[in-house]
């Protein structure tokens, strides 16, 4: 993976970033894309590749960095290999989420928002993932999991290298 | 039973591809469209008594005739996908199962607003539902229902998919206009409403993923038959998000003249374990609360307002007798607080400071002038704001108090500060 | 041209006029935070809001346009407790720091508190916390806890300057103003965003714990900084000289003028006054005497003028005049060289790096009078020497009367020998400022003028706008201001000129309106606030 304190897209992102560019009226609709592709990229956004971003844009740095502040998907540090994000509002935390939370904390050793210490899981709580049937759940990388036991978790962590 | 519209295919394990979709009579209401006048979209719409399905409830017809005729400028048909009101999942069963229905809507839309790009912003965290719909809008690309010249007709529509980053503002119209130009998800100030400068300045319409779903079907079968499927003021079906305790949490498509207790005792089974009802949150978590005696009214838009509540998105969750609603009040505080634009005064002073305050209260700490600040902040900041995310704070807030007052005052008596 | 009528009383606005600006007219205020009128709209502090007849809400009245038959009621019991309420919400996470904050006195938390808000806190629990004392630049200095979000700062460097350094950045209650990290707020129209900060968020560096804001006098003035003649305030401590390190002059800040400066000034000319109160003021005459600076009294300088002038031919006189001069000054300067018959006369002084000049507010001139000076003749008669001439004849030894004005010709583009050659060859070298210099050094007589602040009078800009600049201090020392030193000098010469018998600027820029057909019809009263361009 590249250096996420040297950030540069290779020529072909170079080339995605101005194709999401002209799919808006104007190239700054693309710039939560293009922040998703350099997350994907470089792991994380630092501070270097928010400027960098900024100059594909012509864009100030510090207006990349109220988006990049703005929203919780993106991350300015290191983020472990896998991101565990546990659901904790109304449905889930009827269904238990407190005791899921807990119990990852114990698992794992960790608080909440710290990745452990061999950098495989950053462990989150967040806000209505809207899967509130299937409750207690939680997001790990891109997909759902769901109906969640202290057992399931036991499952899933395992899974995660 | 009554008729399914919005969930017909469900059952099919490839309900999502162009060709199922097309095997149920899909892809039949554009070719339809395309033969009539712009207005006459628009008045089979009105006729249909369609309201936004997402949450404010909006005649769909009249918001499509906002769009100034006289203007050259272009189009834009922006999609809000961003589903985020807590208790509510029904779009991302719709992106998922049935894509295919909202791009057709899409066209439909397009059609009578005169658009030639839509947007459709999924919420980032929903991976998943952003693959399927890509692909589906990938074959409707490939079968020419999408593009330039679409069937022959002339009429030239592009759908770019935008993904979100994490932000429930996102899903308020114009915070997530702000979002789709590049920006935070600020909500705009209006005027100018959107339908004049919307999403880069130009006239734009914002509908919801199953608001959109639901016009093919108006067009094929006519608004008249929508409109008499549901109540006076509400045609049609729409899917009720139900959750919490029920013996089976889900989605349940039925007439929006349903009762909140048809929906929880005879669609999902009742309260497990021969527990009591004690509150359900009717429409989402910015919903007022509703106690066990109140769930005798009609699920539709007015329905809903005249029980002082809202119907907003028919996200049902369903509280019995083990809860706290202490707890459950901090738990909704904790969310508007977090998800608080932060961009004008009210909302991003008292969302804050009325999430300490019940956090404080759970914690043993309350004391017994909390509960008239909460109230009374509450009730200062509602319609002060840009948007309507701090009313919808409002509703818990003002909602769980007042109903719920004998528990909470118990709860701070036994606390440090009796 | 809509009209409308606010809390009862009718007015009629220009198309495009919004609600604030429109009750504005009719006297009343309608407190705001985030409006700016030279900044977009950005409806965020929502303090403005007021009734409309017909409008089920209150509506902000920023973003509001005057229409035709509006009823508008900004008293309402419901808008006074919005008010209220909106104040609660904005000190909510306050951390009052008013007893060491500069702002207090001038701060619109505290002003609209006392008029508007009145309630008993209530916020109990513990407020956010986020960074203080941060420097930004090297003018600005943050503190974020006191920020009340309007968004201001941003939008002017977003709008204004176009250099978008800030930004507001998180969310919710935890949202705060800042830089890109790493970066500074470097733009040369910086220190702007301090006055239109409502509160102590963005304070002055260089005002920093000087002085409190009530101790303060103001007048009306211009900038002296360069051609352009920004108005501005001159805020001066009187009353308590133990503060601001003795100094006079506290700051400056820009006053609104739609043809000059609009609500801006540029940084260098914000922060350009520290001449004036400086060490290097030149407080008294004197008199070279054995390689020292003798202060004399102000007829014993006088008479040195007479004496170095006794017996001098016009052709050997060599007068270098300063577009720092008021046009009194320069006036009167005109009226003594014509009677003395002086022909080199000239006030073009090249600076020896020249000034940056850009697309906004700041002009290469770095002297505010120039065209003063163009307009009352200082210039090469005919047959006289033009600067260099007069540095060539002086260091030949042409010229018996070098009287230089302001400059200083050591910092000039004038290479360092000529200048040399010419003071050293001159026979008496004249030095009349208002602060010492290598070339005040090297002169056998000094006088001191008073600075623009110490005395009334007028700049011409570079679009020939005519504007007033007041006294704010008393001259320092025996200072006088530029046309008394010439006035008594002139008389003590039996010159007849009327204009030499003035004691006060107005009755000079009189005469100069009268003799100057550019300044014809000109009178201070006219030229008011926001000045006068001069005829064609």
């Amino acid at each position: 993976m590249a250096d996420p304190r040297r950030p540069e897209f290779t020529a072909e992102q170079l080339a995605e970033v101005r194709r999401l560019q002209s799919l808006y009226p104007e190239a700054r609709g693309a710039l939560l894309p293009v922040l998703h592709l350099a997350q994907d990229a470089w792991g994380y956004i630092s501070l270097e590749a928010e400027a960098y971003v900024a100059g594909l844009f012509d864009l100030s740095p510090a207006h990349v960095h109220e988006v990049v502040t703005f929203y919780t998907m993106f991350f300015q540090r290191p983020k472990g290999r896998h991101v565990v994000a546990v659901c904790h509002n109304l449905s889930c935390h009827l269904m238990g989420a407190k005791t899921i939370v807990d119990h990852l904390r114990q698992r794992l050793g960790v608080d909440v928002g710290e990745t452990t210490a061999d950098g495989r899981v950053t462990l989150l709580t967040v806000e209505c993932l809207c899967a509130c049937e299937a409750a207690p759940m939680m997001q790990v990388d891109d997909r759902y999991e769901v109906l969640l036991t202290a057992e399931k978790c036991d499952r899933i962590l395992e899974g995660l290298r | 039973m009554a008729e399914k519209i919005f969930t017909r295919n469900f059952h099919r394990a490839d309900s999502h591809t162009l060709a199922a979709y097309r095997e149920t009579g899909g892809y039949t209401a554009v070719g339809k469209a395309f033969g009539m006048e712009r207005t006459a979209i628009v008045e089979e719409v009105k006729k249909a008594n369609l309201r936004g399905l997402g949450g404010a409830g909006f005649p769909t017809g009249m918001k499509w005739s906002f769009i100034p005729k006289d203007s050259t400028a272009p189009k834009y048909l922006v999609v809000n996908a961003d589903e985020g009101e807590p208790g509510t999942f029904k779009d991302r069963y719709l992106l998922e199962r049935e894509p295919h229905a909202l791009i057709e809507g899409m066209l439909i839309a397009a059609r009578a607003i005169d658009s030639h790009l839509g947007f459709v912003y999924i919420r980032g965290e929903y991976v998943q539902p952003w693959r399927v719909f890509s692909a589906a809008v990938q074959e409707a690309y490939a079968a020419g229902l999408l593009g330039k010249n679409i069937q022959g007709s002339g009429f030239d529509f592009d759908i770019v998919i935008h993904r979100g980053a994490g932000a429930y503002i996102c899903g308020e119209e114009t915070g997530l206009l702000s979002s789709l130009e590049g920006k935070k998800g600020w909500p705009k100030i209006k005027p100018p409403f959107p339908a004049i400068k919307g999403a880069f300045g130009h006239p734009t319409i914002v509908n919801n993923v199953e608001t959109l779903s639901a016009v093919p079907h108006i067009i094929n079968r006519g608004g008249a038959w929508f409109a008499g499927l549901g109540s006076k003021s509400q045609g049609g079906t729409r899917l009720y998000s139900v959750s919490g305790h029920v013996v089976r949490p889900g989605l349940v498509e039925a007439p929006v003249s349903i009762t909140l207790r048809q929906l929880i005792y005879d669609e999902c089974g009742g309260i497990p374990g021969g527990r009591r009802l004690k509150a359900v949150v009717p429409g989402g978590s910015s919903a007022a609360i509703l106690t066990a005696d109140e769930i005798d009214v009609s699920m539709d838009v007015d329905g809903l307002k005249n029980a002082g509540t809202m119907a907003g998105s028919a996200g049902v969750i369903v509280m019995d007798e083990t809860v706290s609603i202490p707890e459950a009040l901090m738990v909704v505080a904790r969310f508007y607080a977090h998800e608080s634009c932060g961009q004008c005064t009210p909302c991003r002073e008292s969302t804050g400071w009325i999430y300490k305050i019940t956090h404080r209260i759970v914690d043993g700490h309350g004391r017994k002038e909390d509960l008239d600040t909460i109230l009374d902040v509450a009730k200062r900041g509602a319609g002060t704001t840009i948007c309507a995310f701090y009313d919808g704070a409002v509703g818990p807030y003002i909602s769980y108090v007042e109903k719920f007052r004998e528990e909470f005052e118990a709860l701070i008596r036994s606390g440090d500060h009796a | 041209m809509p009209k409308l009528t606010i809390d009862g009383k009718e007015v009629e606005v220009a198309p495009g006029t919004n609600l604030i600006e429109a009750a504005q007219k009719l006297g009343i205020e309608i407190p705001h935070y985030c409006y700016h009128p030279g900044l977009t709209i950005a409806g965020q502090c929502r303090l403005c809001m007021v009734d409309i007849e017909k409008n089920p809400r209150p509506q902000i009245s920023c973003n509001m346009t005057a229409a035709d038959g509006m009823v508008v009621h900004t008293q309402t019991e419901r808008i006074l407790e919005t008010r209220k309420s909106v104040m609660e919400f904005h000190l909510a996470n306050h951390p009052l720091d008013c007893p060491v904050c500069d702002q207090a006195g001038e701060c619109w938390l505290q002003i609209y508190y006392m008029k508007h808000g009145l309630y008993d806190p209530r916020m109990t629990d513990e407020k956010v916390h986020k960074p203080k004392a941060v420097p930004l630049g090297p003018h600005v200095m943050l503190d974020a806890e006191r920020c009340i979000l309007c968004s201001r700062c941003v939008r002017f460097c977003d709008e204004i300057t176009k250099t978008g350094e800030l930004g507001i950045f998180h969310r919710g209650d935890h949202s705060e103003i800042g830089l890109f990290p790493g970066s500074a707020l470097e733009n040369a129209y910086s220190a702007n965003v301090i006055d239109i900060c409502p509160v102590g968020a963005l304070t002055d560096r260089n005002f920093r714990f000087q002085v409190r804001v009530w101790y303060l006098e103001s007048v009306k003035s211009v900038c002296a900084g360069c051609a352009r003649g920004c108005n501005i305030e001159l805020h001066t401590n009187h009353h308590r000289t133990h503060h601001n390190q003795g100094r006079r002059v506290a700051r400056i800040k820009p006053r609104f003028n739609a043809d000059v400066n609009e609500w801006w000034i540029c940084d260098a000319g914000r922060y350009g006054f520290g001449w004036i109160d400086d060490e290097s003021r030149l407080t008294a005459p004197t008199r070279a005497e054995g390689g020292r600076a003798v202060e004399i009294a102000w007829d014993d300088a006088i008479g040195g003028v007479v004496d170095a002038l006794r017996g001098v031919r016009p052709e050997e006189i060599g007068i270098l005049a300063s577009p720092d001069m008021s046009n009194e000054d320069l006036f009167a300067l005109d009226r003594l060289a014509r009677h003395l018959g002086a022909v080199s006369v000239d006030a073009r002084v090249p600076p020896a790096t020249p000034g940056d000049q850009d697309e906004f507010l700041i002009r290469a001139d770095k002297h505010p009078n120039t065209r003063g000076a163009e307009l009352c003749g200082l210039a090469p008669r005919a047959g006289g020497l033009d600067g260099p001439g007069m540095l060539k004849a002086a260091a030949a030894k042409q010229l018996k009367v070098l009287w230089v004005f302001q400059h200083d010709l050591f910092q000039s583009a004038w290479p360092e020998a000529d200048v040399r050659a010419a003071l050293a060859g001159a026979g008496r070298v004249i030095f009349q400022g208002s602060n010492a210099n290598a070339t005040s050094a090297a002169a056998h007589l000094v006088l001191p003028s008073a600075a623009y602040a110490e005395t009334d009078g007028t700049f011409t800009n570079f679009q020939g706008r005519v504007q007033r600049f007041r006294a704010a201090v008393p001259p320092l020392g025996d200072a006088i201001p530029g046309w008394d030193v010439l006035g008594r000098t002139a008389r003590a010469l039996g010159a007849p000129d009327p204009v030499f018998e003035a004691g006060r600027a107005e009755r000079v820029f009189t005469a100069l309106a009268a003799a100057v057909p550019a300044f014809g019809g000109m009178t201070y009263r006219g030229l008011g606030d926001a000045g006068q361009v001069v005829a064609r």
